[in-house]
This record gives structure tokens, sequence and C-alpha cells, in this order.
């Protein structure tokens, strides 16, 4: 049974020209000269007022990516890339580093305020609903009152909210810039710990140009009193996006985060290199949630985004617990494994995924599980599904150790094709060094039974409805993880697309 | 990563290409083989594959093939008693085929003879980059049979296709044809004593309606490399059964490549791996469903013990016109010993949108409530667990319902637990 329509017409309403945010907005920007060499890293340096050690960190990161060969063994295809042709570092003029709500620009805000996220705390306390021009994206997490929020603008950070507050409980939460010069000690200790900078092409390459990002540091025993949220957008042309996030939970902390990206429609492919590294020590736990709303290209596949992210989290403490979970819409091409290296004992980590792919995208993403400690456990759950030209890859990798005694892992992917011009594809990779090992895998590519149909529908409930409860079930082990205020917007996102669908 | 060189060649690289050199002259073909061994030759040359390419991940054939023994045609090789009783074989003793035999229905011809005439020569040649074994078999590839089963015959003996090293190296072809409505067994043994160096392809195409069992017993001495492929092609309506029993050898590539062109075909995968000592075996399975309902279950269940790896990696693809594809694989792994490895790559890749596939894969050791329960009635640990090993893998092989072949297959399962469990 091929999907059903209401499936097909849903997935058609987040279809790549369906896409709400890709408007433009002309701020005057202060960019670094276009192209890639030293100049332009110790412009960025400079720039950002870094000290030394900054900069011969990105100068080392940049001579061995001289060495270094693009990688091509993900199922994704693009032409070449030319890094001589962005510009790596594109400021607001008006505001061209964090600063008080009161100093960014009008027009930021602006830009904010349309694509839902207010900036401005007092009325976000006071619940103020300002009317948007885009009436649709007002009513979301960021309005709740129980978020702050970091943004990130091209190559800066121009505001971050609630940092009194949070500082009152002893949470650091500030871009990465002000990070390296007002707790350069945290940051020389962590950064690159968990992805040093000789990891891959991309992660290498941020390393050297990295603008910004978040720094979130949760001091031992605190439980962070608010979600904390980076909210990225690219809006100037030519840019690259590099943006690098740090988060660290000491003992007992805990921390909910959630990541936020759109970028304006374009005919040329912008590139975003990310790379994310979370360390949580002995009993520590980050949950880190991402909306990915790239913009995708347009329908015959011309424009988008360039996704390619290093996302990995390290279970450096006993008992420490880190969990993924991603909802992936965006991107003409998203390449990235959010990963964790389980290495304290019975550490735990957790990859939730749902990647929908439509018109020309092509998204090969998963995760890495490394069983390093004793009596670690993870667990995946990816659904994919495709629809348009896409493609949709899932591609993981369960390792355990020879010294992982007692490794436990769970891993579940399924995928649906709507249209006969996609393709869904698993690539599993387990490897298991220990014999007390218990590894589990399993992916599923097929309808809905229609044994679970035609319980529900005997109870008198239309086809239809059946089957959008039964895909409700579906995605809910996805859904559930998110935290509550972020799964009404993501269910939203996702109700969409999935509805009518299958397991 | 990434950082590219030009390989300088290995030891048994550098032997291979030795031998071809002197090999060359004696290897029986006419023009358009030897073109085609050249041809082989060149790509072998660029080295042996790494980890780096994508179908050799998880072995490393350039660091792990060191075995690189010299032919030696003074060696005897004695053929076996037939695995199973009435069969009727046809053994390949250190790389010559014998005169043949005949079987009513079906045709034998020695491979030697369509190399001296050239007949096979297209069918010769890695079937791309990655085809190490195509090309190795190609370059070196001496003897074998092709058999010609007609259409319409029902041969009720099993066909044993015998290859029986004595060491040195030798590559065999066997190429079979199955007629429309025909149906046959056959029993490829890959046996034999001394360490050899042992490349095997065969080629099987399957007419309309067909139906084929083929079993596989691989018990070559621990030191013995084995290089082998299976390549099937599955016409409108036919069904094959591949049966697979790996127990012998250090190094083991077996590569199974089905392609099902034909709507409503079938195939059935079912496949024991038996690791022990410092073997490293890999079965690679290549299947893609090419047109409208056509089905497949893959089963495979692997014991590793000792030193072993093991690896299996199985990619079906489902092609846009292939709809109502049902393709359903698992493989199971346990491991006895705290060195076993087993790394597995199930793969999918899906191109048509109404389709049942599914994959599975587990790798554990024993379940202890099924220990507890079988100790809980007086046996005592050591028996309990063989019984639970033996168990999981025997249920492979009682699917194959001939009961002779059953309890033959389970023969050699009890020798090789008695040896190496």
């Amino acid at each position: 049974m091929p999907a059903v329509q209401e499936t097909i017409e849903q997935v058609r309403n987040i279809d790549v020209d369906q896409y709400k945010y890709g408007f433009e907005s002309f701020i005057e920007m202060d960019k670094a000269p276009k192209g890639l060499s030293e100049e332009t890293i110790r412009f960025i340096s400079a720039k950002k007022g870094e000290p030394d050690w900054m900069l011969e960190w990105r100068l080392g990161a940049f001579r061995r990516w001289l060495t270094l060969e693009e990688p091509t063994w993900a199922r994704v295809h693009y032409p070449k890339i030319d890094f001589q042709d962005i510009y790596y570092y594109a400021a607001p003029k008006s505001t061209p580093g964090p600063t008080s709500l009161g100093d960014v620009d009008p027009e930021i805000l602006k830009v904010y305020e349309k694509l839902g996220i207010p900036l401005k705390e007092q009325e976000i306390l006071a619940g103020v609903q300002k009317p948007t021009d885009d009436g649709e994206a007002s009513d979301n997490v960021y309005k709740s009152g129980r978020v702050a929020v970091d943004a990130v603008f091209d190559s800066v950070s121009v505001v971050t909210t609630f940092r009194a507050e949070l500082a009152k409980a002893g949470v650091l939460f500030m871009s990465m810039s002000e990070a390296i010069k007002e707790h350069p000690e945290i940051v020389r200790k962590y950064l690159g710990s968990v992805v040093p900078t000789t990891d891959n092409y991309y992660a290498t390459l941020n390393s050297a140009v990295f603008t910004d990002g978040s720094f979130v540091f949760i001091p031992k025993g605190v439980r962070c009193p608010m979600e904390l949220s980076t909210y990225f957008r690219i809006n100037e042309k030519n840019t690259g996006q590099f943006e690098r996030t740090l988060i660290i939970a000491e003992e007992g902390a805990y921390v909910s985060y959630l990541e936020g990206c759109t970028a304006p429609q374009r005919d040329e492919n912008q590139l975003h290199a990310a790379v994310v590294e979370l360390v949580a020590l002995d009993d520590a736990e980050i949950k880190y949630s991402t909306v990915q709303n790239w913009y995708p290209g347009d329908k015959d596949g011309k424009g988008g985004i360039y996704n390619f992210v290093t996302k990995r989290g390290d279970c450096r403490g006993d008992r420490s617990k880190i969990s993924w979970t991603q909802v992936e819409t965006g991107s003409a091409i998203t390449w990235k494994y959010p990963s964790c290296i389980l290495r304290g004992d019975d550490s735990r980590g957790e990859f939730y995924s749902i990647a929908v792919s439509n018109g020309y995208q092509q998204v090969d993403s998963g995760t890495k599980m490394i069983h390093l400690g004793k009596n670690t456990s993870s667990r995946i759950i990816s659904k994919g599904i495709s629809a348009g030209h896409s493609n949709n890859t899932y591609r993981g990798q369960v390792s355990v150790n020879r010294r992982a005694t007692n490794a436990r892992n769970f891993t579940n992917c399924d995928s649906l094709l709507i249209g006969n011009d996609c393709g869904a594809h698993t690539v599993p990779y387990i490897e298991v060094k220990n014999s007390s090992a218990q590894v589990e895998h399993e992916a599923t590519t097929s309808k809905i039974s229609d044994d679970q149909k035609f319980y529900v529908m005997q109870r008198g409930i239309p086809e239809e409805e059946a089957i959008a409860l039964i895909v409700n079930g579906f995605v809910k082990d996805v859904i559930q993880e998110l935290p509550m205020e972020f799964a009404v917007e993501a269910q939203k996102l996702i109700g969409i697309s999935l509805e009518g669908s299958v397991g | 990563m990434n950082i590219h060189s030009t390989p300088k060649l290995t030891a048994a690289e550098t032997a291979l290409i030795d031998a071809f050199g002197e090999r060359f002259s004696e290897l029986p073909g006419d023009a358009t083989v030897a073109v085609k061994r050249d041809d082989a030759v060149e790509a072998l040359k660029a080295g042996l594959p790494t980890r780096r390419v994508e179908a050799w991940h998880y072995t490393d054939l350039r660091r792990l093939l060191t075995n690189v023994p010299g032919y030696d045609s003074t060696l005897a090789a004695r053929a076996k008693p037939a695995l199973l009783a009435g069969s009727t074989v046809l053994p390949v003793l250190n790389g010559v085929s014998g005169a043949g035999a005949s079987i009513d229905g079906a045709t034998v011809t020695r491979l030697v003879d369509k190399l001296l005439d050239g007949s096979f020569a297209p069918a010769l040649g890695p079937r791309e980059p990655a085809d190490t074994v195509g090309a190795l078999n190609t370059a070196f590839v001496a003897d074998g049979y092709f058999i010609d089963i007609a259409a319409g015959a029902e041969i009720a003996a099993p066909i044993e296709i015998q290859n029986v090293q004595a060491g040195g190296q030798t590559h065999s072809r066997f190429p079979v044809r199955v007629g429309q409505g025909a149906k046959a067994t056959i029993v490829e043994r890959q046996t034999g004593a001394g360490n050899a160096l042992t490349s095997s392809i065969s080629h099987l195409t399957l007419g309309e309606d067909a139906e084929l069992l083929w079993i596989i017993v691989q018990d070559q001495p621990d030191g013995a490399t084995c290089l082998s492929q299976f390549n099937a092609e599955l016409a409108k309506g036919s069904r094959l059964t591949l049966f697979f029993m790996n127990a012998g050898s250090k190094l083991v590539r077996q590569e199974i490549r089905v392609r099902m062109p034909g709507e409503g075909a079938d195939f059935k995968l079912r496949g024991i791996n038996l690791l022990s000592g410092d073997t490293h075996c890999d079965v690679t399975m290549m299947l893609d469903h090419l047109a409208e309902n056509t089905t497949s279950t893959e089963i495979v269940r692997n014991v590793a013990n000792g030193a072993a790896k093991g690896v299996f990696q199985g990619q079906i693809k489902v092609a846009k016109d292939a709809q109502k594809t049902d393709a359903k694989m698992a493989c199971n792994t346990l491991l006895l010993s705290d060195e076993a490895e087993f790394s597995t790559k199930p793969e999918l890749e899906i191109f048509a949108d109404d389709v049942a596939c599914g994959h599975g894969a587990t790798v554990t050791e024993i379940d202890r409530n099924h220990l507890f329960y079988l100790m809980a009635r007086g046996i005592d640990e050591k028996t309990a667990r063989g019984l639970l090993v033996k168990a999981f893998v025997a249920e492979i092989i009682e699917e194959l319902e001939d009961e002779a072949t059953v309890e033959v297959l389970e023969g050699i399962l009890d020798d090789w637990f008695a040896e190496h469990v």
C-alpha cells in the first residue's frame, strides 16, 4: 500500500517551496575580505579581541586543514565547494558583538520577531504577544517565558537573554567570544577536548574560522532553572556560518538546551559547518534538542544550506547521560552524526531523530555510540521520511570496546518513502569486541500493517484517523524526548509531515 | 584522514604479481582470455583494498593477506567421499578438474576447455573496482566446471563440486546454468589440506520457475586463505535457497552477489559461521531486488570463540521498479570469548515506495535465563552452554527439511564444537 493521500498532502505542506523563513533582511554588515588564509583567521581573531593562545589554536587547525581532503564517503552529491569564495566573517555594523538588548539594532530585533523569537525579556515575562507579519510563527516555545536565548546572527552573537537570572543560579550562558575573554581557563580546558582540531575536514575548518556560538557552563549540583537556547540565523550572502558550541555540565548538573536555525531563500548554496561539544561529568545530564530548518533550496534543487556539522557528547563521568533529539526538515544537504562517547561507567547515550526530506534534499545523518566504560547503555531511535526527489540515509555506528563489559544498545530505525523518485537508506555499523555486550539493531521500511489499521477501524474510527493515530504512536518515541514547550512546536512540524504515514 | 599517497606494494601484493609473471605462460586461454588476465593484474597493481574501500570496511585485505604460497603442480590432492550420499562428485584437485561425469539432464564441461577456446572470456574480469576477488581470480583462473542443467530436468541426486586444496594456490570457477523449470541440488565444498590460497567463483543463472538448493561447506585447515564469490541471477518465478557454513580457514572472504531481475523470484539465504582461533571471516552479501514481487529472507548465525573476528555485511537494494518487494534480513551473533569480535553492517538502500524491508542484528552472549532454565534441571553449566550454542545455529540447518542433509550438516557442527568449544 503506498502512502495515503493525507500524508502526501501534509508532507507537501512543508515541501521546499513552502519555506516560511526565507525572507531577507538588509542590514549593513562588516565583513572580512572574501577567502580563506591565515590573514582571514588573524582578522577574525583580532575582531574578537582574542588572546594569543586562541589565535595559535586556530592557526594550528588551519595548517592541519590544508593537508586534508574533503570526505566523500557520505551518500551526498554536490559540486565542489570553493572555499575561497566565501566570507568567513560577517557581523552587523551596528552590533558587532554581544551587547545589552538596548543596543541591538532594531532591524535585527525585527528579524527575530518575525521568526517568532522575542528577545525583549520584559515583554516575554509580561507575556506580551506582539502581532507579527507571520501570525503562524508567533506562538511558540520562545514566548513561553521559560527559555533563555542566545541569538547568533551570521558570524556573531547579538544578544543573550536572561543572563542575570541564570547567573544567580551560577549558570554561565553567553556567547563563545565572551567566554574566551571572561572564562579563558574553562574554555581552554574543554575546547577541542571532545572534537579535537584534527577530527575531520569540516571540524578542522571550523576550529580555524569559527566566529561565535554559545557557551554553557552548569556548575556542580546545579539544575539549570530554565531551558537554554541558541537561535542561528544566516542572513548575509556568500557567507559561511561556523559556530562553535560548548556545553559543560559539572558533577550532578542538569541542562536542557535547544537549537533552532533558519536562513533566507537564495539561489546560491551557503555553507554551515558547526561544531558542538558536550561534556558531562559524574552524574550530570545534558539534553540537546535541535529543530533544524535551514533553507532547503527550491523545488528544482537550486540553493539551500550545506549543513556539515560535527556534534559530539562526551559522557566523561560515571553515571552521566547525554541525549540528542533532532527534528530535521531543512538544508539542501545534511551531513551530521550527533555522537556519544560513553567513557564513564554506567553512562548513557540516547539519540532520537526525525528527518523529513523533500525536493532535492539529501540527508545523511545518524549517530555514533562508542561504548568504552562498563555497564554503559545507549538507545537509538531514528525515523526517516523521504519525498520528492530526495534521498534520506541513516548512517550509524555502535561500537563496543573490549573493556566495555555489560554494554547495552538498542537501535531502531524506520523509513518511509513517498513517491517513486526518492530513496531511503539505512547503513548501520555494529562493532562488538566484548562478549558480555547486548546489541540489538532493527530497521524497517514498510507501511502500517493492515492488522493495526483493522484493529483501530473496527472500533468505528475512519481510516484516515486510524492511520493518524497509529502514526502518532510511531513518532511518539521521538517527540516525547523533546522538552515539553518545544515539543508543541516540533509536533506541529512533525504532525504535518508524519500524519497519514507509516511505521 | 584522507591523506593520500601512492601505496608501496606489500610483500603479498608483490608475491601475487610475481606469481603472475611466472605462471602466465602456463595459464590456459586464448588471446581474449589473456587480455582479461592482463587487465586484472593491472587492477591488482593498484594495491589490495584497505578499510577505506567501503566494501572492505572490516576486512583490510592489504594488511590481512600475508599467506601467498606459489602454485605447486607436484602437490597431490585426493577426492573425498561425497558429503551427501548418492551425490555425483565433480572434483577439482589442486586446481585441476577431473574428466567430468555424465549426469542425466545435465551437461558438464571442464572449464579449462572453455578458457582455451575463449568462450568463457566474456564472463571474466572484476565487476567493479572493489571486486578484488574477481580480479584475482580472473588473473589466475585455471580450471573448474561448467554445469548446464536442461530445461525441465529434475535431478534427484545432488551434484557435488569438490574443490580440494593440497597447499600452494589455486583459482577456479564454476558457472552453472539451470534451464526453465528445472530442479536440482548443488553442493559446493571448499576443503583440503595444507595452507592454500584459494579463489573460487561460482556463477549461477537460474531460468524461469527453476528451483535450486545450493549448499556451500567450507572447512579448510586453520592456516588457509579462502576468497570466494557466489553470483546468481534469478529469472521470473525462480527460487533459490543458498545455505553456507564456514568452519575453517584463517582468512575468509565470502561474497554473495544475487540479482533478481525476474518478477516473483524468491531468494533464501541461510548461513552459519563457526569461528575460532585467530580466524578472520567476512561474509559480504549484495542483493538487488530489481523486479516486482520479489521476495527474500536472509538469516546468518555466527558463533565466535577464541580471538576470532567475524564480519557480516549485508546490502539489500530495492530498485525503483521493484514494488511489493518483501525483504527481511537478520544477523545474530554469539560471542563466546572475551577476545572474539563481530562487526556487522546490514544495509538497506530503497528506491521503491511500496515495499516491506527490514533487517535486524544482534550481538550477545548466551541468555542467562535460558542457561538458568537448563541448569535448574540439573544440567551442568558447560553442557548447558553447549546445548544452547548448538541450538542457536542448528535451528538454521533444520530448515533444510531433507533429513539426510540435516544430519550430515549437524555432524559437521558437532565435530566443530567438539574441537573448538
